[in-house]
């Protein structure tokens, strides 16, 4: 077996260990049963969102009257409502399931433009120090000093308040922590004799970062997109329950705002507790999936 | 007769693996004798690191000693609780690890670890241990004013002489040698041992040297055992199983190791293909794939350990053909060939 | 080590000025007229002239940048349109309120995150171990402010231990500092924010604890410590967590962030008048003044938080210190 892969040429070479490699983390994953209940609610919500305008019963937008005629408000769940209705007669349910949508746009885009950023800043950084370190290193410690939450108030003011600019004002936040992370892995790397006699053996520097350093940091940086997606949307939430969210789209922390500027969240749990349990239960399920990778990524940690 | 210091009989210790048991030892015994050094002598994997975390009993939660005993001093050290084990460790029996790379806290000085071994275990003042830390600095060949720096700021041979140090801190009955040489250079490697060997003849312990190096072995132990695969195959003092070898693999071993004396075109002759898999281990002799002179019986049955002469033991099935097989041995054709069965892979520790 | 401490010092310097600077340009760039950074269109057509003059905004905008930074060195925030006294005086009285709250609610924070987390890394496997992990990530996952609802709820509301919000109790005045913050009657309104975001908080520096002890636990000079015949607790102290340690000095600028902005939702949450509720109402209000300032300030927090970070990353890895 051991045989067969040897005979491979180079590329061919690298598919089978790369499926074999798949394979093995699949097999690991699979014994992680928190990363399983992880990825099955993700999935779950995947489907929610993208049903979203199918599966919602009413418009969440839509103020919902009785037959006689008066606004259907503050009403605890029934048959109609199975959440109940909002102060304003809105159902709490479909918003709650438009959210589902919202919240895994901005955390997967989020989470995407994150690891890119921060994976590169982190290699680079790394791997060449000196100058080069020192400058991302300044870069990503002014960006550390800005506090997002004013920073995203003041900016979302003077631009408008649209998930895409969330999105983005986000994405210029998050990846320092990941750079920073990438970075201090490639550093010890660095160390690791098989990065010398890669050099000594005559390899590029973008070779080098890109072929021998990058694959070992690419688990790592997994982590932190699943991390970086719990962030992301647990940001957005953040934004829109001080008011400064996308009056369109409805996001979760929306409708925690709406709860909260009525002052009834102790009366009406329906309509304040759902928004809440579900960004409980995304966050939590990506960071089950994130740290059962983890253990697979790190193999210290394995019974350790 | 005297009790041994260290007798190990029919010790079993198994890694839990993904896909079953690793039976990295499977039932091997052997004893030291107070005074005496005595060498385990096998190649990677063979299972002789195991044999180390075994005795002193550091190991992670997916190994355990599954049968067998260890005697240290008449004490059967396999029951012992971790805090019983204290009073053992360091002690009576100290470690010269095998990586002197890992084998001290990068964020704290050397000479506080050292002090913090001695500390443990004796009544005695800070002021004391100080002294006695540099003391041992000079012993080893350390400037003593270097107690005070940090490891990354040793060389890898400095690093191995303060494992060395701090082993001996507490003038321990035995002294587990863990390839104390296998991360140096040659010449670092022969002053390294000259210290060891200068050391022990001034404190009077034993070591229990590990290595593949059996040319080491030869210089500096009284007795060794030679194993394959996690079981012994030959045991006895050392001028026997050099001048009176019987095992196969003992006898390649020899023939695998550079012979100053030898011709310069002379290439190495070494053992074809590789042990097998101690997951799923075969139930025959298990050097038996690689062993140019292995026959039917040997591919079926295990061969027990048979006493040749007082105090020297073989496990072979072929001992009576021990004149005929040292004659074929020394030649490079008998390797070359090898026996043709199936392979198994490689060993998974 | 010295000058570890005069280089990042002095990093710490330039990052406070690229922060003032940005918010100098990021003010400017409000849609309408620019000089609505510092002069109300309600004060009369004098007063606006002479705060003009007095802001240089009627000089090129180069020129208005060093006015700006003499200004804020001077501590000249200009005047809060929406209360007519000057910003500086607003701010700074909720910039003590904010770091008084903060400050503690991060000690206990990473001193109930890292001794947790120590402990149960070592206690792998167990059901212990499970537990908390699970329980924190729980906790830790649903969002601050609907946390600190909740908290509230049960212990200001349904079983009324606590206040339902605010510093003090209306009505009570403190003369001075140490009436002010270390009354009986503060601290009895600080208890229940400061819990509630220690125990939030906590999480993270106790995961990251346990996941770098792990990996801390499989090296070799653990295993040679334990050979040395040291109690396990020695090994676990002493050894392993010394050196765990070092990702947690990373996380204190990270999680000095985190708290900034979580201060300003426990803040709205609790109706304690800091430097976060400041902020937002002072942008909602279009208080152009006060939201600059207070947007420097909880900046300037987060810089100095990055300090700390990096100090006690000196302090603990001496390969940093000895390079």
């Amino acid at each position: 077996m051991a045989n067969k892969a040897s005979t491979l040429s180079g590329r061919g070479k690298m598919q089978l260990e790369f499926a074999e490699a798949c394979r093995r983390t699949w097999h690991f994953f699979k014994q992680s049963k928190l990363g399983l209940i992880g990825l099955f609610l993700i999935l779950m919500f995947l489907v929610i969102g993208i049903l979203a305008p199918l599966i919602a019963p009413y418009d969440p937008f839509a103020k919902n009257y009785s037959d006689s005629g008066r606004l259907k408000g503050l009403l605890p769940p029934s048959k109609e409502h199975w959440l109940g209705t909002t102060l304003y007669g809105r159902d709490v349910l479909s918003q709650v399931i438009s959210g589902t949508r919202n919240a895994l746009i901005v955390g997967v885009l989020t989470a995407f433009f994150v690891g890119i950023i921060g994976l590169n800043v982190g290699l680079f950084s790394g791997y060449y120090g000196g100058f080069i370190d020192n400058l991302l290193m300044r870069i990503t410690d002014i960006v550390y000093g800005i506090p997002i939450l004013p920073f995203a108030i003041v900016t979302l003011s003077i631009l408008t308040r649209s998930i895409w600019w969330i999105i983005s004002v986000m994405s210029m936040f998050y990846w320092p922590t990941t750079a920073r992370v990438i970075r201090s892995q490639v550093l010890s790397l660095k160390e690791r004799p098989f990065i010398e006699a890669a050099r000594i053996s005559g390899a590029n520097h973008l070779r080098i970062i890109y072929k021998h350093i990058a694959p070992n940091v690419l688990p790592q940086t997994f982590v932190h997109g699943a991390f970086a997606v719990a962030w992301a949307i647990t940001t957005e939430a953040s934004i829109c329950f001080l008011g400064f969210g996308d009056p369109y789209s409805l996001s979760w922390g929306t409708i925690i705002f709406d709860v909260f500027t009525s002052q009834v969240m102790y009366r009406a749990w329906w309509w304040f507790l759902p928004p809440g349990i579900c960004i409980m239960l995304v966050v939590m399920s990506f960071y089950f999936v994130g740290r059962a990778y983890e253990e697979i990524a790190n193999p210290r940690l394995k019974g350790v | 007769m005297m009790t041994p210091l260290l007798e190990i009989l029919g010790l079993k210790a198994y890694y839990s693996m993904h896909n079953g048991f690793c039976r990295a030892v499977d039932g091997i015994s052997f004893k030291i004798i107070q005074g005496e050094n005595f060498g385990l002598v096998g190649e990677s994997g063979c299972g002789k690191s195991t044999v180390v975390k075994s005795i002193i009993k550091v190991f992670p939660k997916y190994f355990r000693i599954e049968g067998g005993k260890i005697l240290f001093k008449g004490k059967d050290l396999v029951p012992l609780s971790y805090n019983e084990m204290r009073k053992v460790r360091w002690e009576e029996i100290s470690v010269i690890p095998q990586s002197a790379m890992n084998a001290l806290n990068p964020v704290y000085k050397v000479g506080i670890q050292i002090k913090e071994a001695i500390l443990e275990h004796e009544d005695v003042s800070s002021k004391e241990a100080d002294e006695r830390v540099k003391e041992l600095f000079s012993l080893v060949g350390i400037d003593p004013k270097r107690t005070e720096e940090y490891p990354h700021q040793f060389s890898g041979g400095m690093k191995q002489r303060a494992n060395i140090a701090m082993a001996l801190a507490l003038n321990p009955s035995l002294i587990i040698a863990d390839e104390p040489t296998t991360a140096l250079d040659v010449i670092v490697q022969d002053q390294i041992f000259q210290r060891i060997l200068g050391i022990q003849k001034q404190l009077k312990c034993s070591i229990l040297l590990i290595t593949h190096d059996i040319a080491l072995v030869a210089e500096n132990c009284d007795k060794m055992a030679v194993m394959y695969a996690g079981k012994i195959m030959e045991y006895s003092d050392v001028h026997r199983i050099f001048n009176n070898s019987y095992h196969p693999y003992t006898l390649g071993l020899r023939n695998a190791f550079p012979n100053i004396n030898r011709s310069k075109s002379d290439p190495l002759v070494s053992i074809p293909k590789s042990p097998p898999s101690l997951v799923d281990p075969p139930i025959q002799c298990r050097f038996c794939f690689r062993c140019p002179f292995s026959t039917q019986i040997c591919w079926e049955e295990e061969p027990g350990m048979t006493e040749i002469e007082p105090n020297h033991f073989v496990s072979c099935h072929h001992l009576s053909r021990v004149e005929e097989i040292r004659k074929r041995a020394a030649m490079r054709e008998t390797w070359e060939t090898g026996d043709e069965g199936p392979s198994k892979e490689r060993i998974v520790s | 080590m010295k000058t570890y401490i005069f280089k990042r010092l002095a990093l710490t310097i330039m990052a406070i000025f690229i922060l003032a600077t940005i918010i100098f340009i990021l003010f400017r760039m409000l849609p309408g007229d620019p000089t609505m950074t510092v002069i109300s269109p309600a004060l009369s057509p004098e007063v606006q002239q002479e705060l003009r003059h007095r802001f240089g905004l009627d000089k090129p905008l180069i020129e208005q940048y060093f006015v700006y930074m003499k200004n804020l060195i001077c501590g000249e925030f200009g005047v809060s349109f929406q209360h007519g006294i000057k910003a500086y005086e607003i701010i700074a009285d909720r910039f003590w309120n904010t770091i008084f709250l903060m400050v503690p609610s991060l000690f206990f924070a990473y001193l109930f995150g890292v001794i947790i987390g120590a402990y149960i890394a070592y206690k792998r496997g167990s059901k212990t171990e499970i537990s908390v992990i699970v329980g924190s990530i729980v906790l830790r996952s649903g969002p601050i402010f609907w946390v600190a609802i909740i908290f509230l709820y049960l212990f200001a509301v349904k079983i009324p231990l606590f206040p339902t919000g605010h510093m003090r109790t209306p009505g009570y005045m403190g003369q001075g500092i140490f009436q002010t913050f270390f009354s009986l009657d503060f601290l009895y309104h600080l208890i229940l924010p400061t819990l509630c975001m220690a125990i939030y908080y906590g999480c993270y520096p106790l995961l990251i604890m346990r996941t770098s002890m792990l990996e801390v636990l499989g090296e070799d000079f653990i295993d040679l410590s334990k050979a040395k015949g040291l109690s396990e607790l020695r090994v676990i102290f002493k050894h392993a967590m010394r050196t765990s340690l070092l990702p947690i000095a990373t996380s204190v600028s990270l999680l000095g962030a985190y708290a900034v902005a979580g201060s300003v939702l426990v803040e709205t949450v609790f109706s304690w008048p800091g430097l976060g509720r400041l902020m937002v109402s002072a942008v909602l209000d279009s208080d152009y003044p006060v939201a600059q300032g207070a947007f420097l300030l909880i900046g300037l927090l987060v810089v100095a938080g990055n300090f700390v970070s990096d100090m006690l990353n000196g302090i603990l890895d001496p390969r940093i210190r000895y390079r």
